[in-house]
């Protein structure tokens, strides 16, 4: 094997193979980074829908619950399926990113919104009744009460999910989106020894994610300490 | 929109989805009892080992979790051949699985570890224990209780990550859908039915880690 990997290793690593790859790092960032502030926006708004407790909005909070907890137990690979499909059934000309973005979307939406809420349940009960005999309505009681307190819970979690991310959208490659993984088969389909194509994106989404981990790593702790502090 | 969803051609291969869903459980079952040790060592080595075995540790752990489960598949099933070493689908899904959680049961159970205090160690100490009866009887017992949260969502992960065996041509739920998918062509039908079944499989998982938690460790926790 590493005879083999030596001898193709100059061929391997020629300006167009390196741009290839590295283009493919971005797609790979970009699907992950786009889709999770997507899911962000989306998720956040979910959650909000499951804290509410009016009684007239209960089909609201039934539909966000089956979707919270549906697309949180379906694979990753089944719902880039479905998605996949569903796009060609209906017709739409849209690009195997594109579907990927969706799915990604989808997906993302469905664990943030866990995450979100979980962070919003975390302010103590206090804060609310406090928050509501002041008579704040909801958009008040989040924006000036309840987040500023919940997003030091908020925010490592969401960055590791995001991180996380970055690994899930390997998946990607099985629809034909051109990410790392898809550049690794592409080039030990034109013959280079599969141990140099798959070592090297191994290697490449090592560096992707492995700063991004310990930065998230580095913020847990931050936050952590500061929350002591003020509560 | 010239599709029209008809579910009749689908479902009489019900029964051919779920076995595959048992196959699906099983691979994540067999996959995190291999993980569970090899976690179980390596957390081990973390908190008791010497200098160079913990970063051998480290390195592992780091790798793992920051690459993708299914390039690791990748690497071990086309790459392993050209140094001679041939495994199966099956072996090369299994293999990887397990390395992949043992990675992540590594870090889960290290943090288990921590959380056990000083003076309890002492305490085991001075009652003569040797450091594999402190694992039996002190710390397994009490760090059970800090972990099974985390241990049954990364299970959860797991079976939902065993889809990615239909890549490498197995059989099993995602993998038969597929092979459905290309007899009938009904694939919105055959694949929203697969998510379905997906979502029972891992509310019948939870349940029963539920009742195993409740039964053996005393944890209280939640389905949804």
């Amino acid at each position: 094997m590493w005879d083999r990997v030596a001898e193709e290793l100059p061929r391997f690593f020629t300006y167009y193979n390196v741009v290839f790859f590295l283009k493919a790092m971005f797609t790979t960032f970009l699907l992950s980074l786009i889709g999770c502030v997507l899911g962000s926006i989306f998720g956040g708004l979910l959650a909000v829908i499951k804290i509410t407790k009016s009684k007239v909005l209960w089909p609201l909070r039934a539909l966000a619950l089956v979707y919270v907890e549906f697309f949180r137990r379906i694979p990753f690979l089944v719902t880039l399926l479905l998605i996949f499909f569903f796009f060609q059934a209906f017709g739409l000309e849209v690009s195997v990113f594109t579907v990927a973005l969706v799915s990604v979307w989808v997906i993302a939406t469905a664990f943030i919104a866990e995450i979100v809420r979980s962070g919003l349940e975390a302010v103590p009960t206090t804060q609310w009744e406090a928050a509501a005999v002041m008579n704040f309505n909801l958009l008040q009681t989040l924006g000036t009460v309840i987040l500023p307190q919940a997003w030091k819970v908020i925010l490592p979690p969401a960055f590791s999910f995001f991180v996380l991310f970055i690994k899930d959208t390997a998946l990607a490659s099985q629809i034909g989106v051109v990410e790392l993984t898809y550049s690794a088969k592409v080039l030990n389909n034109k013959g280079f020894s599969a141990a140099l194509a798959f070592g090297v994106v191994l290697l490449l989404y090592y560096i992707l994610s492995y700063p991004l981990a310990k930065f998230g790593a580095w913020m847990e702790m931050k936050l952590e300490i500061s929350k002591h502090r003020s509560m | 929109m010239n599709y029209t969803i008809h579910f009749s051609q689908v479902v009489e291969y019900i029964p051919y989805l779920i076995g595959g869903a048992w196959i699906s459980l099983q691979v994540a079952f067999l996959a995190f009892c291999g993980g569970m040790v090899i976690g179980l060592f390596g957390a081990m080595a973390k908190t008791f080992g010497g200098v160079i075995i913990r970063r051998v540790v480290d390195a592992y752990v780091s790798f793992i979790t920051n690459t993708p489960q299914l390039v690791q598949i990748y690497f071990l099933y086309f790459a392993l051949p050209e140094a001679g070493i041939v495994l199966d689908s099956y072996e090369a899904v299994l293999l990887g699985m397990t390395l992949n959680a043992g990675g992540y049961l590594t870090e889960i159970q290290r943090a288990g570890f921590l959380s056990v205090r000083r003076s309890e160690l002492e305490a085991a100490e001075t009652l003569g224990m040797n450091l594999m009866q402190q694992v039996r009887y002190v710390i397994l017992p009490h760090i059970m209780k800090v972990l099974f949260p985390s241990l049954s969502n990364l299970y959860i992960l797991m079976t939902l990550g065993t889809s990615m065996a239909a890549i490498f041509g197995l059989e099993e739920l995602t993998g038969r859908a597929l092979n459905i998918n290309a007899e009938t062509f009904r694939s919105i039908e055959v694949f929203s039915l697969t998510a379905v079944l997906y979502f029972f499989v891992t509310v019948a998982a939870s349940l029963t880690l539920l009742f195993v938690g409740r039964v053996f460790f005393r944890v209280k926790g939640k389905v949804f």
